[in-house]
Parts: structure tokens; C-alpha cells; sequence
């Protein structure tokens, strides 16, 4: 079992008649990516911001690489990265003089054509931030983030706002970083995002985590299990769903059939095309948005707002 | 405390790189300074404005006496002198054509003063005979002849008669100012010197008192004296409490402090990074300001060791009320607000613009109250005055107000709980 590197006990943050994280408890394991997902005001922010010696908490303990978030502040943000959520760097300085400034807080000194380099940077190392385009910033804000070679990384909501393209070209980033032996945490409200990248997540929801495991684990749990959907609404393939499924929704156009397992929707699939190979059909696996979903009841839009 | 400098380097490239902070951070404070300078710095005659309604005409021309009385008040220099028209009702005129640029002061010259003027000469000098003869009388009859005391008693006789015949009216001319004007009772004054001298001349009289003008050699101040050292006071305060603060709040708003919170950067490396990136401003608009008082002006001062520590404290303390609101207050326009409502009333209420003994009382009082008001007296003291040692009070108070500051400052901004 890998070293514990974030131990979160029963944490509370209240601001006056507001309760912004209500009692959470997780633990993080070194080298994984850990993903807080939740709508916006769900308590993410808050809850990291504890951990990265931002907030006090209101009651609850907390330990990061086994210091005392209360006690062991600066020894905490010696050894953490983080990126906070809306980011920004000084906007008339240059993408490299931004790096070395925080390489000199943390008084080291990174190579950093490597740094600027692994972020695809380091042609751009001369603009200004305030140049950059949304992505670029991002990836600064990352480099800003490792530049001082930390054991453990916070990237609060570190792709919001962005583009398709710039989304991918975060996460990839992100991806190499655990390749490379870090531990991430991460806040998003991208279920899609959530799935991609981490190795185990934490559902919050006004200020509570109503379930957290590993991101399959939760598919499998939450999920709803695998959908086996045919165009064209047919008598006998409603039939065969009835004896197979475990579920069937039929609309105007449609039949659909949920079963549990990947292996149970392929064995269905296959039966509807040997009552006609010419049925369209597809499996819809389930995903992060399901378990969401399920468990909260509802969706979360594009700017993080709970639908 | 080592990362101060990294801080500070970051913060000095930051700045330098807007063009909206040197605008005014510089650039305005030296059109100030010029303008000011310029508008009040003596390039007018110096002269008071004189209306002058002459009566006192034949066939058409003025008569000798008025138009050399008229000349000798446009030889002393002080008087810009400008007619009226007879016909003119001066009361009327006054009330329909007000002035901003001076008060009306009209002297009126009467009819016949010069018929008048020299009949009353004639008159003072029969007059000063008889005194004359009478003393004569009185101190030296018993040594004189019968037939000289004889003499002297048909002369008296004569020069009375032609004493009574004469009766003449005295000349009186007008002047006429307004009731609130300052500077009429020493203009009046200097009307009744020339007609002093006017009169004596006529009656053939020397001077039994006189006075002659001598020039002291001393250091004449000009306007861009004063207003050096005051707009560099002010700009100082102005940069530091109006500049830190919008800056602050601004990095507060973009998230900027929460990212530098978030790594080991101490509070205190974070507050003087920004006072001593206030303190290199400070000193660069001081070195453009000197220069252009320098070149323009003819001030010529050089910053000694005690202008240049004054203005480090001064910067200082500034800077950290800048510091102290910018952590305060959350919202950046209510920030600017209030880093102008604490400036501005204090860079004029001060005496930096203009000196505080022009104030009402009251003004004065509050004057005293403002730090920016020993800082400029005390930059004064060193760079015009060359007197340092006035200026102890100024470190004294701007030394304690900084380091207050500098300690709200650290109390005030939060490094947690954004």
C-alpha cells in the first residue's frame, strides 16, 4: 500500500451561518491523482485551501506529508505546489522571470529550459503573461507549480475556462506529471475530466463527500451500468431486452437495455444482431456524469453549475 | 527575509513595464511641478493696477501739475496706471465690470487742482513768512533797530492782507478702494508719500528727512523652491498611499497575494518588497523632480545624506498606509476610493502646494495634524533651507508614523482567509 500523503479528518469550515465543508474525511496516496469533483461552491476550494495552509479549519485535523496543516505551516509550503483556482502571475512580466521568481521564494535553482521546456514553454519563455493565451497560462501556472520539485501538487479547477484543445493539452500535462512519480490533487467540475485523469475521487456536494473510490469503482457502483442502445424501435428486440436486461427504455426511436457488466452488453449486443445484422446498435458505457448523477441528483453544466 | 529582494526585483519590472503607472507615478507630478512653477513663479510685473479719473483739464489737456503728479506714481514702479474717462460714474463702472484679476482702486484727481495746488503753495509760503518774521521778532527785537522791527512789522501787515485775500481751497484728490482690499492702505500710503513729495516741491522745501534704498545681500527663494520640496513630499505620499494601496487591492482581486501566500514567501517579505519598491520609486521621482527644478527653474539642489534618509522614512510610512488599506479593504474601487479621500485633502490641507500661514486658523491646526506636513517642512529645511537641523521633528514624527504603519501594515494584510 502506498504512503499516505494527505490525511483529512472530519474537517469543518463555517463562515458564520455558512457551512462551506461539513465534517469531509479523505485520505491521498503518494503518486496518484486525487480528484475533488462537485459543483461549483461545493466546498473543493475550501477543502484544498485547508490543506495548502490557506484556510483554518473551522474543527477536523489535517496532515500533508505528515505535517500538522495548523502547526507546520511553512514546512508544508516548502514541500507543496500549487496552482489556485483563476490563477494569475504578474502580467507584465515575462513567462520566465514569473518561474524565477518563485524559483527564488523556494531558493532553488531549476533548469529551466527542462521546467518551461516539458510544458511547452520554453519558446514562449520571453512573452508577457498578460500574451499568453488561456492555455498557456494554465501551463504556467503548472510550471509555477513544480518549479520547485514538489512532493505533492494542487490544481485547484486547473482547466476551467479553457478551450477543448487547451483542456487536452492540461491534462496530458498532468498525466506526465504522475508518470514522473507526483501526487496530484486535483479540483474539477468536468466529470469528463475527473474520469480521464484520476485514480480515485471524492463526490462532494454541499460541503459533504457523499462517496469516494477509485473513479472505476465508482463507475461500477454508481454508475448505472452499461447501455446497449438500438435505433429503430423493433417488438423483438424489446423482447429480448425483457429477458436479458435489467433494465429497458423504449422512446419513439429507440430501445434501450442497461446491464451490469461490460461482458453482459456485449453478449446482449451480440443476440441483436443475430436476430438481424442489420439493427444500428451501440454500448454507452457509463460514466463520471452517471455517478454524479445518481448520486446527486442532477448535472453539472459547463460553468459548474449544479442543473 | 531573503526572498525581499526577488520580491522587490518582480515588482520594480512590473512597474516600470506600465505606461499608466509612470504617467502617474512621474510624469504628472513633473507637469505639476512646471506648471505650477510657471503660473506662480513671478514672471508678472509685480505692478498693482491704478485707475486714475483726472478732472483736472484745460481745452482738452490735462494740466501740467496732474500729468506730472500721474508720472511720478508710474516712477515708483508700482502702479500700472490706466485712465478712466471724465464722463465715467466710477460707482457704476466698478459694479458692471468685475474683475478677477484685481481690485479697483481709482484716484480721483479734482477739477482745478492745479490752479488750486498753486495758489495753496502761495498761501503756505506767506504763511511760513509770517511764522518767520514772528520768530525773528520774538528772539532777536531787543538787539534790533526801531527802523528794522518797523520793517518787518509792514512786511507782516502786507502778507497778511494778501493771506486773507487768497483764501485758498486745499487740493483733494480721492482714492478710492474697496473695503476688503488688503493691499489699498499701503498703496494709499504710497499716494500720500508722492503727494508729500509733490507739496514739498512746490513750496520750495528741502528734505529734512531722508531715505535712501541700500540691497542686502541674501538668498533670494523663489516659487520653485517652495514647490520642489513640497510636490516631492506630496508625490511621495500620493505614490505610496494612492499607488500601493490600488496595487494591492489589485493583486488581492487577481489572486496574485493568494498565489504567493500559497508558497513559502513570508507576510513581512511580501509588505517591504512593496515599501522598498515605493522607497526606489521615491527616489527616482525625486532625482527627475530636482532635475527639472534644475534645469527650468534654476534650483539648484542636491539631496544630502538627510534628504535622502528623510525621504527613505517618508516612503516608508506612506508606502505602509498603502499596505494597510490595500489589505483592508476587500473591493479595489472602494480601495482607490479611500486612498484618495486620505491623500488629497492632505496634500493640500498641508502647506505642500502653498504655505499653511495662508490658511484660516482653524486649517492650520489640522495642517499640523498631517504627517505629509513635517514631511515637507522638513524636506524644506534640508534641501532650501540648508538647515538639517530643523528637521528633527520631521524624522521624529515620520519615524514613529512609520513604523506604526509598518506594524498595522503586518496586522492588517492577511496572508490566510482570502
Amino acid at each position: 500500500m502506498p504512503e499516505k500523503v494527505i490525511e483529512a479528518e472530519e474537517l469543518v469550515k463555517r463562515y458564520k451561518t455558512v457551512v462551506a465543508v461539513n465534517g469531509v474525511s479523505f485520505d491521498v496516496y503518494q503518486g496518484e491523482i486525487f480528484s475533488l469533483v462537485g459543483p461549483n461552491a461545493a466546498g473543493k476550494t475550501t477543502t484544498v485551501e485547508i490543506l495548502e495552509c490557506l484556510r483554518t479549519p473551522t474543527s477536523g485535523s489535517a496532515t500533508v506529508l505528515g505535517l500538522d496543516v495548523l502547526k507546520e505551516e511553512t514546512q508544508i509550503k516548502k514541500r507543496i505546489g500549487v496552482m489556485p483556482q483563476d490563477f494569475n502571475a504578474f502580467e507584465r512580466l515575462t513567462v520566465k522571470e514569473n518561474v524565477e521568481l518563485i524559483a527564488k521564494i523556494y531558493n532553488v535553482k531549476p533548469d529551466l529550459k527542462q521546467v518551461l521546456g516539458e510544458l511547452g514553454l520554453w519558446e514562449a519563455r520571453d512573452r508577457k503573461f498578460e500574451a499568453l493565451s488561456g492555455g498557456m497560462k494554465r501551463r504556467l501556472g503548472i510550471s509555477m507549480a513544480v518549479v520547485s520539485d514538489p512532493e505533492l501538487l494542487f490544481l485547484d479547477e486547473p482547466t476551467t475556462g479553457l478551450d477543448p484543445q487547451a483542456r487536452r493539452e492540461t491534462w496530458e500535462v498532468i498525466k506526465r506529471l504522475k508518470r514522473i512519480g507526483k501526487t496530484v490533487v486535483l479540483t474539477s467540475h468536468y466529470m469528463e475530466e475527473v474520469e480521464h485523469l484520476s485514480d480515485r475521487a471524492a463526490v462532494i456536494v454541499q460541503g459533504d463527500i457523499i462517496a469516494q473510490d477509485t473513479v472505476d469503482s465508482l463507475i461500477s457502483q454508481y454508475g448505472g451500468g452499461f447501455k446497449v442502445r438500438v435505433a429503430n424501435r423493433d417488438k423483438k428486440v424489446e423482447e429480448l431486452f425483457t429477458q436479458v436486461a435489467e433494465k429497458v427504455y423504449t422512446d419513439e426511436n429507440k430501445v434501450t437495455g442497461r446491464f451490469p457488466t461490460r461482458q453482459k452488453a456485449s453478449k446482449a449486443l451480440a443476440s441483436v444482431y443475430q436476430l438481424d445484422d442489420k439493427y444500428v446498435v451501440d454500448i454507452v458505457e457509463p460514466s463520471m456524469d452517471d455517478v454524479f448523477a445518481h448520486l446527486a441528483g442532477g448535472r453539472v453544466d459547463e460553468r459548474g453549475e449544479l442543473i | 527575509m531573503k526572498s525581499v529582494f526577488p520580491m522587490l526585483s518582480a515588482l520594480l519590472k512590473s512597474w516600470l513595464r506600465s505606461k499608466t503607472s509612470i504617467f502617474f507615478s512621474f510624469l504628472f507630478p513633473a507637469m505639476l511641478l512646471i506648471i505650477f512653477s510657471t503660473i506662480f513663479g513671478g514672471t508678472g510685473s509685480g505692478e498693482y493696477t491704478l485707475f486714475v479719473q483726472n478732472f483736472d483739464v484745460e481745452n482738452g489737456t490735462p494740466t501740467e501739475l496732474s500729468q506730472g503728479f500721474i508720472g511720478a506714481l508710474e516712477s515708483t514702479g508700482v502702479f500700472d496706471i490706466q485712465y478712466l474717462d471724465k464722463d465715467v460714474d466710477v460707482r457704476t463702472y466698478v459694479k458692471e465690470n468685475p474683475s478677477f484679476y484685481y481690485s479697483y482702486r481709482i484716484l480721483v484727481i479734482p477739477e482745478g487742482l492745479e490752479s488750486n495746488a498753486l495758489n495753496k503753495s502761495m498761501s503756505v509760503r506767506i504763511g511760513v513768512l509770517l511764522d518767520t518774521f514772528a520768530l525773528l521778532e520774538e528772539q532777536f527785537s531787543t538787539s534790533m533797530s526801531e527802523s528794522d522791527l518797523e520793517s518787518i512789522r509792514t512786511g507782516q501787515t502786507m502778507l497778511t492782507a494778501m493771506e486773507l485775500y487768497m483764501r485758498p481751497e486745499t487740493p483733494t484728490m480721492v482714492l478710492l478702494t474697496d473695503e476688503q482690499d488688503m493691499a489699498a492702505p499701503a498703496l494709499a500710503g504710497l499716494i500720500h508719500g508722492v503727494a508729500d513729495a509733490f507739496s514739498n516741491n512746490l513750496i520750495g522745501t528741502e528734505e529734512v528727512v531722508a531715505l535712501t534704498s541700500e540691497f542686502l545681500e541674501q538668498r533670494t527663494l523663489e516659487v520653485a523652491d517652495y514647490f520642489l520640496p513640497g510636490f516631492i513630499a506630496a508625490f511621495i505620499m500620493t505614490n505610496g498611499i494612492i499607488g500601493a494601496t490600488s496595487t494591492i487591492s489589485e493583486y488581492r482581486r487577481d489572486g496574485q497575494v493568494k498565489r504567493l501566500a500559497a508558497t513559502p514567501l513570508p507576510k513581512i517579505s511580501w509588505i517591504l518588497g512593496n515599501i522598498l519598491q515605493q522607497t526606489v520609486l521615491a527616489f527616482m521621482l525625486t532625482g527627475l523632480m530636482i532635475v527639472l527644478a534644475w534645469v527650468l527653474f534654476d534650483v539648484r539642489v542636491i539631496p544630502d545624506v538627510y534628504a535622502l534618509s528623510l525621504i527613505f522614512v517618508g516612503a516608508v510610512a506612506f508606502c505602509s498606509v498603502g499596505m494597510v488599506l490595500g489589505g483592508v479593504i476587500k473591493d479595489v474601487e472602494a480601495a482607490n476610493g479611500a486612498g484618495n479621500a486620505i491623500a488629497f485633502p492632505m496634500m493640500f490641507l498641508s502647506g505642500a502646494f502653498f504655505p499653511i500661514e495662508q490658511m484660516p486658523e482653524y486649517l492650520q491646526t489640522v495642517a499640523k495634524f498631517l504627517p505629509l506636513h513635517y514631511f515637507h517642512d522638513g524636506l524644506l529645511q534640508i534641501m532650501i533651507y540648508e538647515n538639517p537641523g530643523q528637521s528633527f521633528g520631521a524624522f521624529v514624527i515620520l519615524g514613529v508614523f512609520a513604523v506604526l504603519s509598518i506594524l498595522l501594515a503586518l496586522k492588517m494584510t492577511k496572508w490566510k482567509e482570502f
